[in-house]
């Protein structure tokens, strides 16, 4: 009995085999094409796809969608197999070790030669994806960090407006903190925290990028400021401890004065949080109008076969015509001048509230601040990030957080070298 | 037949079951109400329930696709499993040279993580030309160290008398394994189906990296669906995990009375 | 053959008989070692050559000598990871005990026992990242059920703190894992309880001999091969849970419930440090066969089988 089902499963299991197979016969050209976490826009890139197809003919379209936490291990493995998609869309500062290892295409001979293309875009957005002169990707979509403020919690606290300096942060952080209430929380994850730092003219290096420039008593006294905050409530633990869902989720509790974060925890907090609307949740620059970057952009693999065809498959992709469609679609900013004007405008009718939203990641894109073009961004984070969290939540003293950080950071720098 | 009292048997089985029944209600309940689990405070009781998210886990994505591509991998793991455990576990019954450099070796090989080996894996899969298949999607689980051992167990447990009877009858190795043993070891068996069957079925790691094409995904990568962008997790989601859930408790309710065989009261009262 | 020459004299028949059988056992075991050669012992030495260079998937390998393990000592992550990883293995006899008791109220004769089994098993095939997800809720400082329990009976006034706090987020993380896994070791026992004859016990009955001594010199040492291999599984349960932590905590706050198998994920693939993931890789492997070993030792040799009469 058991040698009759273990034929059948083998027959079975033969002849399916060779299904997938036939259905990826050769097709004349081929894109494979990687998002990060967008399978809900499906509708959308079916209508994108079929559009490109018209204008070229035979093309085959093979679209992968990976969450967050997946597709670094997806990816690299195909780069071990030597068979990578040929479009991929990356998110923050993770294609620069992508880039310096040759993974990634340079893009600037295209743009050179079709300079029309580069005036779409946003030129700080842009230039945000270029190492060694050269550039990298086109944006796909684009968000820098703001301040989020809960006007009704200023108000009790008789405050007028959102802080314009470092100190009247943590200031009104301090006025509106009582018992459960807190005064400000930020995000933590890639980077996001550092205009707190750099707000106070904190350099992460040196202007080589070769050693740590961070150890200054100018530095650990900003730290002990917010390790003191932290104690006494004004900053939400949270901020040093929590990813998305629970700082976000706080904020939209209502008990959080303001929030440090980028457009998309607008969506997600308005979500959950009735209270909000125009009244009670103002929008601004955080002190200094610094603000990291967090973005999406499309590189194009350097071993693909059909480096013209991905070339133009990604500048469809961010056309204006679809770049617009993709805001009206998913409510964020493309990095596309006309499309994300188009988009504002489009959610300017009925959400006026996330319009001022976006229009402040349009605003002073001249203050970048935490992103480096280091291949080794990933580790010169997990060298920092845990020694600042061991100093805010008071479990090392600042200067020694500062020390043994910088110690870290040498190292990664060093070995990197 | 000794008489114990059986209350205290049940109060300590029903507490049990409630420390384990909390978060799996918890789960339920989402996937009919789809609230917001981290408003406070937490409501017990469903309001205004619904199957639809149910039907949204069909449509959102290709269920049915997904849900054969599970059921022929699986199947194909655990039929290789019972045939090629049993085949190992009944070897490791047999005094031979090299058997504790076999234990151990077998042992050995259970210490390897598989996030250490997964590029690996992928590269050996790919000469084997088994990328994007249903064999390159099971063969890494065609067997299972844990249950080789349990195969053991259960035949070391096989009174020698019945096995020197069978051999001096004549049947050959293979036959006395599939006479003699196998019957005997029902409840190994089972283990092994049951095992074999949910490691399989609930795989996400192997299938993610292996597969490429969207016909081939087995029914866990759909999860990606339903955690949304914005990590807003939805009734949809839980929908989906009840609803990945469901063929592995059916087996096991299947295969309950295989662990009850055997067993007369009194026997085991701890 | 080696057998034939070892032993002081046996007749060719019977030597022929003994190769025979020798090279049927290893045709037997061949299927699975096959399976394990390609997908654990490679990848294995795999690991083991990268350890000592310094390549990644987009660079040539260069040959680095001890240069990783040297930062190994260097690396404070890995220390915290490595505790953290011996204090999730530790807590691994609570779970199987506990999982030994459910085994035999389940096993015993009570009405329902099949829905209390059922009960109980039923949370070790559900997702993890369900399991990861209701967790983490429900020990949410601030809308965690625990906490809306203990302050609604006023047991505390202040919210506790579990995965925010560098001290409880590990055990929180470990009692989750005991959730899920309470079901596969009563699943393992219980196969294990019913490789016992029950005329052992009804000869023990007869003699006189109490429950407590039934289950101490009748149960406990012919459930020894399944108790080992309980231990066992609750080593391996230190990378096997790999999903339930990464979700629920992903190595926080701050490297509190990093263990080395998350480490090692985040080097690879995080980090791309797939050289020094693979030399953390190998320690790991180690550790895990001295552990392995020494339980093995401890419990009688021979992977706890019971040497048959």
């Amino acid at each position: 009995m058991k040698r009759r089902t273990v034929l059948q499963a083998g027959l079975a299991g033969a002849a399916t085999l060779t299904l997938p197979r036939a259905s990826r016969a050769q097709a004349p050209r081929k894109l494979s094409y990687l998002t990060w976490n967008i399978s809900d826009q499906e509708q959308l890139f079916k209508e994108e796809f079929a559009d490109f197809r018209k204008a070229n003919p035979g093309v085959e379209i093979e679209w992968l969608d990976k969450k967050g936490t997946e597709l670094p291990a997806f990816f690299q493995t195909q780069l071990a197999a030597g068979t990578p998609p040929d479009v991929v869309d990356l998110q923050g500062t993770i294609w620069v070790e992508y880039a310096a290892n040759g993974a990634l295409l340079d893009l600037t001979p295209y743009l050179k030669k079709e300079p029309e293309v580069a005036k779409l875009f946003n030129q700080d957005y842009l230039a945000s994806w270029q190492y060694q002169g050269k550039n990298y990707m086109l944006p796909f979509y684009i968000a820098k960090t703001l301040l989020y403020y809960n006007k009704t919690m200023f108000k009790e606290a008789g405050l007028a407006g959102p802080p314009q300096t470092f100190d009247d942060l943590l200031g009104y952080a301090q006025k509106m903190a009582k018992g459960e209430k807190t005064g400000f929380l930020t995000l933590n994850f890639d980077w996001l925290y550092w205009p707190l730092f750099k707000m106070n003219g904190i350099e992460l290096l040196t202007p080589d990028l070769k050693k740590a420039a961070f150890n200054t008593p100018a530095a650990a006294s900003v730290l002990e400021r917010l390790a003191k905050a932290t104690d006494g409530g004004a900053i939400n633990k949270i901020s040093w401890t929590g990813r998305w869902v629970e700082p976000n989720g706080a904020f939209a509790g209502n008990t959080v004065g303001m929030l440090h974060a980028h457009s998309s925890s607008y969506f997600f907090v308005k979500g959950q949080g009735s209270w909000i609307n125009e009244s009670t949740l103002g929008v601004a620059q955080a002190p200094g109008y610094w603000a990291t970057p967090t973005n999406h952009g499309f590189g194009i693999s350097k071993s693909t076969k059909n480096p013209d065809l991905a070339w133009a498959f990604i500048k469809h992709l961010t056309s204006t015509q679809w770049a617009t469609r993709f805001s009206q679609s998913r409510k964020l900013l493309t990095g596309n001048i006309a499309a994300d004007r188009a988009g504002l405008d489009y959610l300017r009718k009925d959400d006026a509230l996330g319009a001022q939203v976006l229009q402040t990641q349009l605003e002073h894109t001249d203050r970048f601040t935490g992103n480096w073009p280091l291949p080794f961004d990933a580790q010169l984070k997990d060298a920092f990030y845990p020694e600042i969290q061991n100093a805010v939540l008071g479990r090392k003293s600042a200067k020694a957080a500062l020390t043994d950080a910088e110690r870290a950071v040498n190292r990664v720098v060093s070995r990197n070298s | 037949m000794h008489r114990y009292p059986r209350w205290p048997i049940h109060v300590a089985l029903t507490g049990v079951s409630f420390v384990m029944l909390i978060p799996f209600y918890w789960v339920l309940k989402t996937s009919v109400t789809g609230e917001n689990i981290f408003a406070y405070p937490p409501s017990v009781l469903p309001k205004a329930p619904h199957p639809f998210y149910y039907v949204d886990v069909w449509y959102y994505i290709p269920f049915a696709r997904y849900f054969l591509n599970s059921v022929v991998v699986s199947a194909l793991a655990v039929a290789a499993n019972v045939i090629f455990n049993a085949m190992a576990g009944y070897a490791l019954t047999r005094d031979f040279p090299a058997k504790r450099f076999v234990l151990l070796l077998f042992l050995s090989c259970m210490m390897v993580p598989f996030q250490a080996t997964i590029i690996p894996a992928y590269l050996i899969t790919g000469r084997l030309g088994l990328l994007d298949s249903y064999w390159g999607l099971a063969l890494p689980q065609f067997s299972t160290i844990v249950c080789i051992f349990v195969f053991k167990a259960s035949f070391d447990a096989v009174p020698r008398s019945l096995i020197d009877a069978a051999r001096i009858d004549g049947l050959s190795e293979w036959r006395i394994i599939w006479r003699v043993m196998m019957p005997l070891a029902k409840g190994a068996i089972a283990t092994n189906v049951i095992l074999g069957f949910i490691w399989s079925w609930n795989n996400f790691l192997w299938p993610l990296i292996v597969t490429r094409s969207a016909e081939m995904q087995t029914l866990p990568l759909g999860l990606a669906r339903f955690l949304s962008y914005q990590e807003d997790t939805t009734g949809a989601l839980y929908a989906f995990c009840i609803m990945v859930l469901a063929p592995g408790i059916l087996l096991f309710l299947m295969a309950q009375k295989e662990f009850i065989r055997g067993l007369t009261s009194g026997a085991t009262k701890g | 053959m080696a057998t034939a020459s070892a032993v002081a004299y046996r007749p060719p028949r019977v030597a022929r008989r003994r190769t025979r059988q020798a090279v049927l056992v290893w045709c037997f075991l061949a299927p699975s070692l096959a399976i394990f050669l390609l997908y654990r012992i490679v990848p294995l030495l795999w690991n083991a050559v990268l350890s000592f260079t310094q390549w990644s998937p987009l660079r040539a390998m260069r040959w680095a000598g001890l240069d990783q393990y040297e930062d190994m000592l260097h690396d404070d992550v890995f220390w915290q990871a490595l505790w953290n990883t011996l204090i999730f293995i530790a807590s691994a006899p609570v779970a199987i005990a506990i999982a030994l008791g459910l085994a035999l109220l389940v096993s015993s004769d009570i009405r329902g026992r099949d829905v209390y089994r059922t009960i109980i098993f039923i949370s070790y095939p559900l997702m993890t990242v369900a399991v990861a997800i209701i967790w983490r809720w429900l020990f949410d400082e601030r809308v965690g059920l625990i906490n809306y329990v203990a302050r609604s009976l006023h047991l505390v006034d202040r919210p506790i703190q579990f995965l925010d706090s560098f001290v409880w987020a590990l055990p929180s993380v470990i009692v989750a894992n005991i959730w899920q896994m309470l079901g596969f070791y009563m699943i393992i026992l219980l196969t294990g309880l019913q490789n016992i004859p029950p005329n052992l016990y009804e000869a023990a009955a007869i003699d006189g001999a109490s429950a407590y001594r039934r289950f101490l010199r009748i149960t406990v040492p012919l459930l020894k091969p399944s108790l080992f291999l309980c231990i066992v599984i609750g080593m391996l349960n230190s990378f096997t849970s790999f999903d339930l932590v990464y979700v629920m905590t992903g190595g926080g706050p701050g490297r509190a419930t990093e263990l080395l198998v998350t480490y090692i994920y985040k080097l690879g693939f995080s980090q791309t440090r797939f050289d020094y993931a693979a030399a953390v890789t190998v320690v790991f492997f180690l550790l895990l066969v001295s552990i392995a070993w020494m339980a093995n030792r401890l419990s009688g040799g021979n992977v706890g089988a019971v040497e048959r009469d």
